[in-house]
């Protein structure tokens, strides 16, 4: 039967094969420190995407909101007249659009007078 | 402590870690690494905090014990997802054909036999025999009882003991040696 002592001289020599085979400490903690570096990255992309992604649509729906707001049509509106209007206009209409004098004539109105009639 | 007080303590302790890295991953040099990269960076980081309870090395030891154990089921579920059969506990598989080639050897034979013993048992004898520590403070680094890690030490030491001395009467080739 294997004794202590030879036991513990054969994790002796395993121990020299692993240290003689070990990374160095800087080689170990430079790899770690690179490891950080790209898994910071790998975990900012997504969320610098999502972050992108919900800017441009929040512009985009901001965008579409303000083209259907009644603030912006409501001018044009107010000052569009109909092409027909123009039809709407009867001869005479600009009588109905005064006070009647007494002593005159509609027509002294229609009918331009004579500047020397006498001479 | 602060991060060049700590940076100091784990350069002086990687040695000692990386053997105790291989004991927790199966030997397997590249897994030993990654563990211990993940370490150094969750100690540098704070998510690991050395609370004065026990040695440093001790607590180290069972930082990188965590650390491999769920980096070994991290490795798993990654298997189970891709519906790969899983690599399991390395200790355990059969020895690659390299390593039967290298069995003669006093180191080979400790590395096989070692990978016959049960987790607790190859754990309480690598922190004992490889490490240096006590008894008590491989229990510390396991997370299990005193009681617990001596019966683990008792058992596993006469079992390597048996394991080494039956392999001592084969050959390379498996054969029994003429006595």
């Amino acid at each position: 039967m294997m004794d202590e002592r030879e036991l513990r001289s054969r994790f002796a020599q395993l121990r020299e094969a692993d240290q003689e085979s070990a990374p160095g400490f800087a080689q170990t903690y430079r790899h770690a420190r690179e490891r950080r570096s790209r898994r910071t990255t790998l975990l900012l992309r997504p969320l610098v995407l999502s972050a992108a992604a919900v800017i441009a649509v929040a512009a985009i729906g901001l965008a579409y909101a303000r083209s259907l707001s009644p603030s912006a049509a409501t001018p044009e509106i107010a000052t569009w007249r109909a092409p027909t209007d123009v039809l709407l206009r009867t001869p005479g209409s600009e009588l109905l659009g005064e006070m009647p004098a007494l002593g005159t004539s509609v027509l002294d109105t229609m009918i331009p007078k004579p500047s020397n009639r006498g001479t | 402590m602060d991060e060049v007080e700590l940076k100091r303590q784990l350069e002086r302790a990687h040695a000692d870690c990386f053997g105790w890295a291989m004991a927790c991953c199966g030997r397997d040099r590249d897994d030993a690494e990654e563990v211990l990269q993940t370490v150094y960076l969750t100690v540098l980081d704070g998510r690991a905090r050395y609370d004065g309870r026990s040695t440093f090395r001790t607590w180290l030891f069972g930082v990188i014990r965590r650390t491999a154990a769920s980096e070994r089921r991290k490795a798993w579920l990654r298997g189970l997802l891709l519906k790969r059969e899983a690599d399991g506990m390395k200790p355990e598989a059969p020895a690659s054909p390299d390593a039967e080639l290298d069995r003669d050897s006093r180191r080979d034979s400790l590395r096989h036999a070692l990978a016959h013993l049960a987790t607790r048992q190859r754990e309480v004898l690598q922190l004992v025999f490889y490490h240096d520590l006590t008894v008590d403070e491989a229990a510390t680094v396991m997370g299990v009882g005193v009681g617990s890690a001596r019966t683990h030490y008792a058992r596993g030491k006469a079992r390597l003991a048996v394991l080494l001395d039956d392999m001592k009467d084969f050959d390379d080739d498996g054969r029994e040696r003429a006595s």
